[in-house]
C-alpha cells in the first residue's frame, strides 16, 4: 500500500551522498518474530514496582536485560518512574535516559512508566509526574531511525499485570508508528485477576484467541486491515460493511476465515440486527471495532445538510446507537468486552474542508469519555484510536503536495500503514487491556498537527 | 448408372420419340442391400429422426427411389420423367425394421390411369427380408397433360386438411433441397436451387415431398407404432426457404398430420399414419 | 405418503445468496457461468463463515453451458473459499434447474446421507455458448479423428464458406421451433389474460422488488459482483401506466398482449441456498429460515396435446397439495415464477376454472382463488430478471426469509420450465 518514493530513495546509497534526510523504514510485527531484536534496558528510580517484572518479561521474549547503557546497542529502554516524587528523582532518570538515548536502536523504544499526577500527595510530586510527558514527547522528537518514545502513566494501585499488555504493545513492533503518546492505565476493569506478576498469554502471536470481533467498515482501506489483523492475532472476525460493499467484504471475510454481515449501521433497524446477529451466530461479541467512516468534504462556507448529516450519521451518531444497544443489552457483549473506536488526527486538530468529518470524530472522543465509565460497570472498556496520515487508497489520490506535507510533519517522517491501525487496535481489544478505558491513542508517528 | 445421370438420359429421352404407350411389364430388384450406418444417420439428421438402429418409417423409401427413377427413365417407360410430380404417397411398415438386416428390394410401375389434369402412375416398392414382406411403398406420380390409354384411376385418398394450433414451426432453411438431394439420391433439379427450379416453372427451389412426410413422421417418433401405414397428399409445393406450421392430431388411434404456410395458412401436406 | 416423509428428518433452508442479476450483454457481459458461480459461491461462504468447511454437496447447473463446463459445479467449488473436499455435481433441468438441484440437495439431508449442502445454479444469456455450424462441426470432428495427411486434405477440401456462419443459441423449443414467448401468448390467449392484467403484475413485481430491497430485505441475500449492487432490470418508477405504452412483442392482433415490459428478459446472474440438517445448523450456529417440506415435478404434452409450454406447474400444484393433505389457501406467500406475467395469471385462472379442474387436472372442484397480496411479495422474475438456472435459488431464499420474519405459516413455489415442466415445492416456518 506505501507508495512513498522518497523513503525508497532516501535508503539509497546517492541519497546518502546528496545528504538527502533519510526517512527510517519501520519494522514492524510479523508472526513468529520476537518480541525485541535486541537487549533492553529496564531501569526504574525509586522503589518502582514494575521494573523487575518488565525485566522478567523481556527476559522470558529471549533478550538480555541491561540496567545501564553501554556499548550495544539497545532494542528497548524501560524506565520505571512510578515511584519518582522528587525534581531529584526526575534528575536521576534524566541521568539514566541521557546514555540510554545514545544507544537506541533503529526502530528501538523508549517506554517511560510514570504516576498519575492527579493522585499525587504534594505539588511537587504532581509536577514531576506531568513533567514526564514533556519528556518523554520532546524525546519522541529527538529519536531518529524509527525509535519511537510513549509514556504508560499507571494509577497508583494498578498491579503489573494491568500494564502487561500495554507494555507489551509499546515495546513490540506492533506499535511502529504510534509515537510520543501519553496512556493512563488504570487498575483493570472487571473482575479482579490473578494477581500474580505479569500474566503471560498462552501465545503472544495469538493474544485474541477465542474472542470474537466485529469490525465495520470492513470492506476496504483500514477496515479490511483491522480484520486481517485481528484475525492474524486469533480473533473470528464479523466484518461488517454496506451491502453495496459486499463484494469485497466477501473477500475479507473469507481470506480472515470470518462472516461477512451486509448491514447500513445508520438504517433504523441496525443496532438490533447487529446484535442479533452477534448473539445468535457467535453467542456473543468481545470486540466491537466502530472504524466505518465516511467524507463528504467541503467549506462550511459551502456545506450543504446532506454532506453534514451523512458524516455525523455513519461516523457518530450509528456509533453511539450501537453503543447503547451493547450497553442496554444484558448479554450481547461479553465479560472483558472491548470497544475501540477509530476517532482521527482531524477530530483532534481540525482540518480545513472537514467541519464535519472533524466535528465527528470529535464527537467519538468525547462519547468515548463519557462512556467509559458506565462500559467499565460491565467489566468492558471503550477506547478511541486515532490515526493520523495513514497510506491507503484516499491518500493515494490526494495531490502531490498536499501528500508529502502529510507524510512528512511527524517524527518518523512518514505516513502510517493500515496495520499500524489495526495494531493498535488489537491491542486495546485484548482481554488484558482493562486497564486502558476511556483513552485516546493516536497513530501517527507523533505528527506535529494538533500536539 | 448415377441418378443425375439418369436424368438426363431421361431428359434426353423425353425429347425423342419411341415413347412407351403402355406400363412396361417389368421389375427391378435388388437384393440383399444393406444399411449404411453413415447413410442412415445423414438422413435421419436432414429428416429430423433420432438415430436407432431401427429404419425410419420413411427411410426405405430412398433405398426404392433409385430403382423407380431407373424404371421411369427407361425409353419405353410412357411418361416422361422431367416433370413428374409426386401427388400422394402411402408407406405401409409390417414390422421395425433394424439396421443390419439384409434388404430385398422390387420396385414396379402400376396403375397407369387418367387424372383430371393428366394422367398418373403408381411406383410401387416392397421390402422384405428373406421372404417376409417387411415394408410397402406406393409413390404416385402425375404427369401434367399426360395422357394415359386406361380410364379414370378413381379419387384420390380423402384426406381433409387438419385445423388447429400449431404443434410446431419450422424454419425450412434454403438449403434444404439441396441437403435432401444429397442423402435421398433425388436430384430432380426444381430442388437443388432458384435457377434450376425456375426451369421448370417454380418461382424457388421447392422441399422434396417426401422430406415433408418424412419430417412430419419424424415429428411423432416415439408416438407410432412399428407396424403402421402412413398416407400422404401432397398439395402446395414448399418453396424454399419457409416457415411452416405443422399441426398433429390424435384420431382413431393414429394422427392426423397437416403442414401448412406459417403466414398463409396453405396447406403442403395433408397426412394421415395410423 | 405425509406419514412416511414424517419419518426422515427436516431439511433446513438456512439461507442464500445470489448476485445481482444483469441485462444480458450489460454489466456481466465478460463474465463466464464459471465466474459467477464461483463469486456467489464465495458470497455465501462469507455470509455463513464456511471458509474451508468442508459441506456434504454442491448442486447447481446451467441452462446455457460451454462444453468446457462439463464440471461447471466442481469447479466452482475448487475456486471457492470452500474445502476442496466438498463434493459436487451439475444438474440441468431448464428453468427448473435451481430448485430441482435444491430438492436433491434436501432429500439427501432428510434421508442422512449428507449433513449439509449447496444447491442452485447459474446462466449467462451474455457469454452464451456458440457452435459451429453443424457441418463444420462434424468436418472439424472428423478431422480431429482423421489419421493421415490425406484423409485430412480430403476434408479440409469439403469445407465451404458457408459453414462458417455459427449456430447460436435460441430461445426456442427444438420440437416445436417456437420461442417460449410465442408458446406463452398461446396459453394467454387460450385463458383470455388481459394486457392490463399483465401489466399490473409487472408493475407489482418492480414495486415490491424496489420496496424489499430499500427495507434491506436483501442485505443478507445478494451480494454485489462487479460494481452491481442491484438487479439492474429493476425499475422502481415502473407503473401500468408506462407499461401500457409498450408494443407488443408476442402474439398476433388484438391477441397480442405481451410486451418486453411484461415478459422477462434475458438475463445473466447466479443463486445459491445453503441448506443442512437441523442439527448442522446448530452446531455451526446458524439460523433456520424454513424447512423444505416436500416438492413435486410434473410434465405437460405441449407438442401434440392440448397443454401449454408453461402449464405443467398447473398439474404439479394439486399433486403437492394432495400429498401433504393441504389446500392452495393454506399458504402464507406464493412465489410463482414470472416468466411472464400471463403465465402467472393463466396458471391462477386454471386453478379456478371448475370445467379444467375436472377435465384436465380430475378435481371434483378447482383449487380456487389465492389472497393476491401474497402473491411474489418481494418481487419476482418480471423485476428481477430470469437467469435460467438460478431463478429456484432466488426464489428459495427469498421465500425462506420472508417466512423467517413472518414466525409462521408456509409458502408455495411454482416454477415453470422449458420442455413442459414444472417443479413446485412447499417450505414452512420454523416455530
Amino acid at each position: 500500500m506505501s507508495n512513498d518514493r522518497l523513503r525508497d530513495f532516501s535508503n539509497t546509497g546517492i541519497a546518502g551522498r546528496l545528504g538527502v534526510p533519510r526517512v527510517p523504514l519501520l519494522r514492524r510485527h510479523e508472526p513468529g518474530r520476537p518480541l525485541l531484536p535486541g537487549p533492553a534496558l529496564v531501569s526504574a528510580v525509586g522503589a518502582g514496582r514494575f521494573a523487575k517484572p518488565i525485566g522478567a518479561l523481556v527476559e522470558e521474549s529471549g533478550q538480555s536485560v541491561v540496567e545501564s547503557a553501554g556499548e550495544d546497542k539497545l532494542a528497548a529502554v524501560v524506565l520505571d518512574l512510578t515511584a519518582a516524587a522528587s525534581l531529584a528523582d526526575l534528575a536521576a532518570a534524566q541521568q539514566i535516559l541521557t546514555p540510554a538515548v545514545r544507544k537506541i536502536a533503529p526502530s528501538g523504544r523508549l517506554l517511560v512508566l510514570g504516576p498519575e499526577p492527579a493522585e499525587a500527595s504534594t505539588g511537587e510530586a504532581a509536577a514531576v509526574a506531568q513533567a514526564l510527558d514533556g519528556l518523554v514527547r520532546s524525546i519522541g522528537k529527538e529519536l531518529r531511525a524509527g525509535a519511537t518514545a510513549n509514556l504508560l502513566v499507571v494509577a497508583a494501585d494498578a498491579l503489573p499485570a494491568a500494564v502487561d499488555s500495554s507494555v507489551r504493545f509499546f515495546l513490540s513492533a506492533r506499535s511502529a508508528y504510534v509515537d510520543g503518546q501519553v496512556v493512563h492505565v488504570g487498575v483493570p476493569v472487571g473482575a479482579p485477576q490473578d494477581p500474580v506478576g505479569m500474566d503471560d498469554p498462552i501465545d503472544p502471536d495469538r493474544p485474541l484467541a477465542g474472542r470474537v470481533a466485529v469490525v465495520t467498515g470492513a470492506a476496504r482501506g483500514i477496515g479490511a486491515a483491522i480484520a486481517d489483523t485481528l484475525a492474524r492475532d486469533g480473533a473470528s472476525i464479523v466484518a461488517v460493511d454496506i451491502p453495496a460493499a459486499g463484494e469485497n467484504l466477501a473477500k475479507v471475510a473469507n481470506r480472515t476465515a470470518g462472516v461477512a454481515l451486509q448491514l447500513d449501521i445508520t438504517a433504523a433497524d441496525a443496532p438490533e440486527r447487529l446484535l442479533g446477529h452477534l448473539r445468535e451466530r457467535h453467542g456473543g461479541v468481545d470486540l466491537v471495532v466502530h472504524n466505518a467512516g465516511i467524507t463528504r468534504d467541503k467549506l462550511l462556507a459551502n456545506m450543504d445538510a446532506a454532506r453534514w448529516d451523512s458524516v455525523l450519521a455513519v461516523n457518530l451518531a450509528a456509533q453511539l446507537r450501537i453503543n447503547d444497544a451493547l450497553l442496554t443489552d444484558e448479554t450481547v457483549l461479553r465479560e472483558a468486552g472491548r470497544i475501540v473506536c477509530v476517532s482521527s488526527q482531524s477530530g483532534i486538530a481540525g482540518n480545513r474542508g472537514q467541519t464535519n468529518y472533524a466535528a465527528s470524530k470529535a464527537g467519538i472522543i468525547g462519547m468515548v469519555r463519557a462512556y467509559a465509565p458506565r462500559f467499565a460497570e460491565r467489566g468492558a472498556t471503550i477506547n478511541a484510536v486515532a490515526p493520523g496520515f495513514i497510506e491507503t487508497e484516499m491518500t493515494q489520490k490526494m495531490p502531490l503536495g498536499t501528500r508529502e506535507a502529510g507524510r512528512r510533519v511527524n517524527s518518523l517522517r512518514q505516513g502510517g500503514l493500515p496495520v499500524d491501525v489495526a495494531e493498535t487496535i488489537g491491542w486495546l481489544g485484548q482481554s488484558s487491556s482493562g486497564g486502558v478505558n476511556g483513552q485516546v491513542v493516536r497513530v501517527c508517528g507523533q505528527s506535529i498537527l494538533g500536539a | 448408372m448415377a441418378l443425375g445421370a439418369l436424368y438426363a438420359k431421361a431428359a434426353v429421352g423425353a425429347v425423342l420419340p419411341g415413347r412407351g404407350k403402355t406400363l412396361p411389364d417389368r421389375e427391378i430388384a435388388r437384393e440383399g442391400l444393406t444399411v449404411d450406418l453413415g447413410h442412415l444417420a445423414d438422413y435421419a439428421r436432414v429428416c429430423g429422426f433420432a438415430l436407432t438402429d431401427t429404419l425410419p418409417m420413411t427411410y426405405p423409401h430412398v433405398l426404392a427411389f433409385p430403382l423407380q427413377v431407373e424404371l421411369m427413365a427407361c425409353r419405353a417407360f410412357p411418361l416422361p420423367l422431367p416433370g413428374l410430380v409426386h401427388v400422394a404417397n402411402r408407406i405401409t411398415a409390417h414390422r421395425a425394421i433394424r439396421a443390419g438386416e439384409p434388404l430385398d428390394v422390387r420396385v414396379r410401375a402400376e396403375r397407369f390411369a387418367a387424372h383430371p389434369k393428366g394422367a398418373q402412375v403408381d411406383l410401387v416398392a416392397a421390402v422384405s427380408v428373406a421372404g417376409e414382406p417387411v415394408w410397402d411403398g406406393r409413390s404416385t406420380y402425375l404427369a401434367r397433360g399426360g395422357s394415359a390409354p386406361t380410364g379414370f384411376a378413381g379419387e384420390m385418398p380423402e384426406m381433409s386438411d387438419v385445423d388447429g394450433p400449431a404443434s410446431a414451426v419450422w424454419r425450412v432453411e434454403k438449403d434444404t433441397g439441396r441437403r435432401y438431394a444429397a442423402v435421398s439420391g433425388d436430384v430432380n433439379p426444381i430442388h437443388l436451387n432458384p435457377l434450376t427450379a425456375r426451369a421448370f416453372g417454380f418461382p424457388r427451389a421447392i422441399a422434396h415431398g417426401m422430406w415433408t412426410a418424412a419430417r412430419a413422421v419424424a415429428a411423432l417418433q416415439g408416438r407410432v407404432p412399428d407396424a403402421a401405414t402412413y398416407e400422404v397428399l401432397f398439395r402446395k409445393p414448399l418453396l424454399l426457404p419457409s416457415a411452416v406450421e405443422l399441426v398433429t392430431q390424435p384420431a382413431r388411434g393414429g394422427w392426423n398430420l397437416s403442414v401448412r404456410n406459417r403466414r398463409t395458412s396453405a396447406a403442403h401436406l395433408a397426412a394421415q399414419v395410423h | 405418503m405425509a406419514a412416511k416423509t414424517r419419518q426422515t428428518r427436516q431439511a433446513a433452508v438456512i439461507g442464500g445468496n445470489r448476485i445481482p442479476f444483469a441485462r444480458a450483454n450489460g454489466k456481466y457481459a465478460r463474465a463466464s457461468n464459471l465466474d459467477m458461480l464461483t463469486a456467489t459461491l464465495d458470497g455465501l461462504v462469507a455470509r455463513y463463515g464456511l471458509a474451508g468447511e468442508r459441506l456434504g454437496e454442491v448442486v447447481a447447473g446451467a441452462v446455457l453451458k460451454h462444453s468446457r463446463d462439463f464440471n461447471l459445479t466442481r469447479e466452482a467449488v475448487l475456486g471457492s473459499r470452500l474445502a476442496p473436499s466438498t463434493p459436487a455435481y451439475d444438474v440441468q433441468q431448464a428453468c427448473g434447474t435451481g430448485l430441482e438441484a435444491a430438492i436433491a440437495v434436501s432429500n439427501k439431508i432428510r434421508l442422512g446421507q449428507i449433513e449439509s449442502g449447496v444447491a442452485g445454479g447459474v446462466d449467462t444469456a451474455s457469454d452464451a455458448p456458440i457452435a459451429v455450424n453443424e457441418d463444420l462441426r462434424r468436418i472439424l470432428v472428423a478431422l480431429n479423428g482423421a489419421r493421415s495427411a490425406s484423409a485430412r486434405l480430403k476434408l479440409l477440401g469439403k469445407l465451404r464458406p458457408g459453414q462458417i456462419v455459427p449456430e447460436i443459441p435460441q430461445n426456442s423449443e427444438p420440437r416445436t421451433g417456437l420461442s417460449m414467448g410465442e408458446h406463452a401468448a398461446i396459453t394467454a390467449k387460450e385463458w383470455g389474460v388481459s394486457r392490463e392484467a399483465q401489466d399490473e403484475l409487472a408493475a407489482a413485481s418492480h414495486r415490491h422488488l424496489a420496496a424489499a430491497y430499500d427495507r434491506g430485505f436483501f442485505d443478507d441475500l445478494v451480494t454485489p459482483y462487479l460494481g452491481v449492487t442491484r438487479d439492474d432490470n429493476l425499475r422502481p418508477d415502473s407503473s401500468v401506466e408506462k407499461l401500457a405504452k409498450l408494443k407488443p412483442v408476442f402474439g398476433r392482433g388484438e391477441d397480442a398482449t405481451m410486451t418486453a415490459g411484461n415478459s422477462t428478459p434475458l438475463t445473466d446472474g447466479s443463486a445459491l441456498v445453503l441448506l443442512g440438517s437441523d442439527e448442522w445448523a446448530a452446531e455451526h450456529k446458524l439460523p433456520v429460515l424454513a424447512h423444505f417440506v416436500d416438492a413435486e415435478t410434473a410434465a405437460v404434452d405441449y407438442v401434440h396435446g392440448r397443454d401449454g409450454l408453461l402449464t405443467a406447474p398447473v398439474y404439479a400444484v394439486p399433486r403437492l397439495l394432495e400429498r401433504n393433505g393441504l389446500t392452495l389457501q393454506d399458504f402464507d406467500f406464493y412465489e410463482i415464477h414470472e416468466a411472464f406475467a400471463s403465465t402467472v395469471l393463466a396458471t391462477l385462472k386454471a386453478w379456478e376454472d371448475p370445467a379444467f379442474s375436472k377435465e384436465r387436472l380430475g378435481l371434483d372442484s378447482p383449487l380456487g382463488s389465492i389472497d393476491r397480496s401474497r402473491l411474489n411479495v418481494n418481487g419476482s422474475s418480471l423485476a428481477a430478471g430470469h437467469p435460467f438456472a438460478a431463478t429456484g435459488g432466488r426464489i428459495v431464499a427469498s421465500l425462506a426469509k420472508a417466512l423467517h420474519e413472518k414466525g409462521s405459516g408456509r409458502g408455495l413455489i411454482s416454477i415453470c420450465a422449458a420442455g413442459g415442466q414444472g417443479v413446485v415445492a412447499i417450505l414452512e416456518a420454523v416455530k
